[in-house]
């Protein structure tokens, strides 16, 4: 005979106590704070959509403005695409730079290889670089060394650094320290310790803003030749100032091209590295 | 004078180790004699990791303390003494975006200066790696990133990369936790191995009552409710 599993003997659970709903207070946080502050500050930005105030025919003049763009002239493709690849190279060479400059920018901002003050110090440094913008690092380069593709070169590294130097920091934070710990504990110098036991795991990250980097340079090289730092934005700024909008839409054009080309291959690139590292980190875990 | 299987390789002065308001262990003293499996055994939170923490110089023990005499039978401070020390750490500590064959290298990375390692390890450090990988049934991973193999095959990598480091004592922190019983066995018996004819000494953390029986020669137990309670049981018949 089978023997039915016999039910628990459970005492009576006592009565629960009255429901009693968080006191508004309590929903107070951080988060609910800036939203707001963020609604207060759009609620007092409404003035600015006033426009100048005149009574204009907006859709008339962006349908007259767009149609001295047609038809494009090709005419100019040549020495666009030429002024294309010079744009790439600035890019390229800053990012270079700027990758060798920054990682010792990063390591001195990690909160886990270097003492408080001088993180603080490099933090504070990387922070004041980045809120300088592109063009006007253009503007400083071009007043050193003239009009050329070098001052293209020099601002987009200082430009970068700022950025890649903070990525770079998080990137060595994020990694298991445990493993530069047990390095240390086999006897590993610190220049070991780096090279075996944080560098591996955050290479993949280093590499993938580092390429991201790139992407963003390119496009960011099209515009500083419009201050005379190099690169197809004096092309464009030429265009412009002689109103020749139809050459205007042939450089416009190939930037679209080359920059989605870039946009959509670096993408894919970046997706595969990180995606090996997240399943490694998950096989660590 | 070379150091025999008599003298102590390592002496624990009344070591106690405090975390937070509790006593962990207190009063601990033993001269662990060279070339000896000792397991260390106790209880979830008895202070077993601790203690191989202490032993390694990687945790300053809060009262008494250790010396280790080398292979000259010269006395030596835990921090002097620790590039001697082989580590199995209980989460292994591997490098998780290095292959297999490179975290068993880095066990020598104390050998070198750091301008030797900087474009890699010599070739005969390469092939020695690469044969005990094989030896231990990971010659077709060797190449792998230690973040794409099993927990247990980053388990035999992290015991490969102490064991490569030739050390005079080796920590290991349940170092077949991972590991079936065959594989068990032949880590154990790979450090058994190691005891006899290198007459290194073996500190390990273990939970198999039979895994103690088979491979220790004495078994410390730590107990968590008496921070003095310790035991130490010779398991087999020795001659010290």
């Amino acid at each position: 005979m089978i023997e039915e599993p016999k039910a628990p003997h459970h005492q009576a659970a006592p009565e629960p106590p009255p429901f009693r709903d968080l006191p508004w207070h309590a929903r107070i946080n951080v988060a609910s704070i800036s939203l707001v502050l963020f609604l207060v500050l759009a609620a007092t930005s409404v003035g600015v959509l006033g426009g100048s105030g005149r009574s204009l025919d907006y859709w008339g003049n962006l349908t007259r403005f767009a149609a001295r763009f047609f038809p494009p002239d090709l005419s100019v493709t040549g020495e666009a695409l030429a002024a294309l690849g010079e744009t790439i190279q600035i890019a390229a060479m800053a990012t270079l730079f700027s990758i060798v400059l920054s990682l010792p920018l990063a390591v001195s901002g990690a909160r886990t290889l270097s003492p408080s003050w001088l993180v603080f110090c490099t933090r504070m440094l990387m922070n004041g670089i980045r809120t300088i913008p592109s063009l006007i690092w253009a503007l400083i380069a071009v007043a050193i060394v003239g009009p050329n593709p070098l001052a293209g070169v020099i601002a987009l590294t200082f430009y970068s650094m700022g950025y890649l130097g903070k990525f770079f920091s998080d990137a060595f934070e994020s990694v298991d320290v445990e493993v530069a710990r047990a390095m240390r504990a086999l006897g590993a110098g610190t220049v070991q310790t780096f090279q075996f036991g944080l560098w591996p795991n955050a290479r993949p990250l280093v590499w993938s803003y580092s390429l991201w980097m790139l992407e963003y340079n390119i496009r960011s090289a099209a515009i500083i030749g419009y201050v005379g730092a190099g690169g197809i934005g004096l092309q464009l700024h030429t265009y412009q100032e002689y109103y020749q909008w139809d050459r205007f839409a042939t450089v416009l054009i190939l930037i679209l091209i080359v920059v989605s080309l870039l946009d959509f291959l670096g993408e894919r690139v970046r997706r595969q590295i990180v995606r090996k590292t997240a399943v490694t980190r998950a096989a660590g875990q | 004078m070379v150091a025999s299987a008599q003298t102590a390789h390592l002496t624990l002065s009344s070591i106690g180790l405090r975390r937070g308001d509790r006593w962990l262990f207190r009063n601990l003293s033993w001269s662990i004699p060279r070339g000896r499996v000792i397991a260390v055994v106790g209880s979830s939170g008895a202070g077993k990791s601790s203690l191989l923490a202490c032993l390694a110089g990687l945790l300053t023990p809060t009262e008494g303390s250790l010396s280790y005499r080398c292979s000259r039978n010269q006395p030596h401070q835990p921090q002097d003494y620790q590039p001697r020390i082989g580590i199995v750490f209980q989460h292994f500590a591997l490098s998780l975006n290095s292959t297999l064959l490179r975290n068993v290298m880095c066990g020598r990375l104390a050998r070198y200066p750091w301008w030797r390692t900087l474009t890699g390890f010599p070739r005969h450090d390469r092939e020695e790696a690469w044969r005990m990988l094989h030896d231990l049934g990971l010659g077709s991973y060797a190449h792998r990133c230690a973040g794409q193999v099993s927990g247990g095959e980053q388990q035999r990598t992290a015991l490969l990369r102490a064991l490569f480091q030739e050390p005079e004592i080796i920590l290991a922190d349940e170092p077949v936790s991972q590991l079936d019983t065959y594989l068990a066995g032949r880590v154990l018996g790979l450090l058994r191995q190691q005891a006899q004819e290198r007459q290194c000494t073996v500190i390990c953390v273990l939970h198999d009552p039979s895994l103690v029986e088979r491979f220790a020669d004495y078994a410390l137990s730590l107990n968590p409710q008496d921070p003095t309670g310790w035991k130490i049981r010779a398991v087999r018949p020795t001659h010290d």
